[in-house]
């Protein structure tokens, strides 16, 4: 198969970087690449042997982590001529996939993804304010009214994540995109929380929408704390869904017992 | 300015012209190969209009360009999907790649070249632009300068053939052709973002604030950018 060379595609077929990895890093990659729709339902992946190679693992644990994949649902392993592996994209199974990532994270793993996520934004937000022509910002306008009207889940990830990586582009870094890029490679493998509560998406879009209104004021500073602001409160509802779930979990238990 | 200032300027205008003149011919190499084929065998979805030794050029003596080709227009009703015959050099090793780009509108990572100032302009006018510089966020991922021009066959707009030429390959080039250089320029492009600048106050992608330059600036022949001097003190003086 013919390998996709665009730069986002380039991240989801980077090497993991620690060298001692286990098959639920390649999931989680895979996963949220799918719930990004970097790779499409009925999309082939590529041959164990080339796979294993792009994402620095040995071919023992590529196999564990298909075989993980397939149990799941999102992939599906055709034999014989015109064979291989497919991606199958379920929602419900990236939602389950999202909780239980989010189970498995401490408050502060979540904190230190938004304290990075906060920095590279709002870096990109301030260089923006001085940096982005009128043709980018009507673009991030467009982004943001597609947002706004967005209906699946995976939509609206996915356009929330073109907005962040577009207001990078804007902000004339190469750099800052690529950041853009990797990190939501890693928030894709989160549950959105407008999923669990749909009117926080009208919250993203005045989030967004405010941002962009101060880097056509070319103010910079205003669409740099708009920026940080934002983001936290983005990292405060993952934080307080994961405390969520842990009471919840911790109600099953008594009822349970 | 410094006596003798408009001739340096237009020293330099002249400079930027050459070089963008020189991309230009591969633009027009690239767009007569598809003008050939295309007469030969019409604009068709299966295959290549381009043949494989257009990318040739870019090993070339001189090339300024690390990416050129073919982007074609899609006619969603005659079954006519987005498409590229792009290659480029890859900036490690040097050899010639295609670039092959997610042309889903599904995903994160779509490269929706058709909203691109560089397809679109021209496009719409019929005729050849400079775009840049710009992040080609979705494509080749790098900071560039695109050069476009209009394909048109028997029945219309085919596309746009184009070369990518990165930015800090442009200044080396320029900054070497100048040898001595003159007071403290910024090229500017149609957008007011600085294409080039000797003025370290200035940065390259920033755009100039109204009233930042001395003088309004020289029409730089065959690309929509202006030359501009401006005041710039010394940073490394102490």
């Amino acid at each position: 198969m013919q390998l996709l060379s665009g730069d986002a595609r380039r991240a989801v077929f980077a090497p993991l970087d620690d060298g001692a990895l286990r098959s639920e890093a390649v999931v989680r990659r895979v996963g949220s690449a799918i719930a990004l729709g970097l790779l499409a339902d009925g999309e082939q992946l590529p041959t164990e042997t080339d796979l294993a190679t792009m994402l620095n693992v040995s071919t023992v644990t590529l196999r564990e982590a298909l075989a993980e994949l397939r149990k799941l649902g999102l992939v599906e392993t055709r034999r014989g001529r015109g064979g291989g592996s497919f991606v199958r994209s379920q929602e419900d199974v990236l939602a389950e996939l999202a909780d239980a990532r989010l189970a498995e994270l401490g408050t502060t793993d979540l904190r230190e993804l938004g304290d990075v996520h906060s920095a590279a934004a709002a870096a990109a937000a301030r260089l923006a304010a001085s940096r982005a022509s009128r043709t980018e910002i009507a673009r991030l306008r467009d982004i943001v009214d597609r947002l706004a009207s967005a209906g699946s889940v995976t939509g609206q990830r996915r356009t929330d994540g073109r907005y962040y990586i577009e207001l990078a582009a804007s902000a004339q870094s190469v750099r800052l995109t690529m950041q853009e890029m990797d990190l939501h490679l890693e928030l894709g493998q989160l549950p959105w929380p407008p999923a669990h509560a749909p009117g926080l998406l009208d919250v993203i879009v005045a989030g967004h929408r405010a941002v962009i209104d101060a880097i056509e004021d070319r103010d910079a500073a205003r669409a740099r704390a708009l920026t940080e602001s934002h983001i936290e409160t983005r990292t405060l509802w993952a934080i307080e869904l994961r405390l969520q779930r842990l009471d919840e979990l911790a109600a099953l238990q008594r009822e349970v017992s | 300015m410094t006596p003798g200032g408009a001739e340096e300027v237009a020293r330099v205008a002249a400079a930027v012209s050459d070089l963008v003149e020189q991309v230009f011919v591969t633009v027009a190499r690239v767009h007569e190969a598809a003008l050939r084929s295309i007469e030969r065998e019409g604009p068709r979805a299966a295959r290549w209009l381009l043949p494989d030794d257009v990318q040739e050029l870019l090993r070339a003596p001189g090339q300024l360009a690390v990416g050129l080709g073919l982007v074609v227009a899609p006619r969603p009703a005659e079954g006519l999907p987005l498409r590229l015959e792009w290659w480029q050099v890859d900036p490690d090793g040097g050899e010639l790649h295609t670039l092959e780009p997610d042309l889903r509108p599904t995903s994160l990572g779509y490269y929706d070249y058709t909203a691109t100032e560089w397809y679109d302009v021209p496009r719409r006018t019929g005729r050849r632009h400079v775009f840049g510089p710009h992040v080609d966020v979705h494509g080749t991922g790098r900071y560039v300068l695109t050069l476009t021009e209009p394909v048109g066959a028997g029945n219309g707009f085919v596309g746009v053939a184009g070369a990518d030429v990165p930015v800090r390959r442009f200044e080396t080039h320029l900054l070497r052709t100048l040898g001595r250089l003159p007071a403290p320029f910024v090229l500017l492009n149609d957008e007011d973002r600085v294409v080039l600048s000797t003025a370290p106050r200035h940065l390259v992608g920033s755009l100039l604030p109204p009233a930042a330059g001395s003088t309004e600036g020289v029409r730089v022949p065959g690309a929509p950018w202006r030359l501009r001097l401006v005041d710039d003190g010394q940073l490394l003086a102490g």
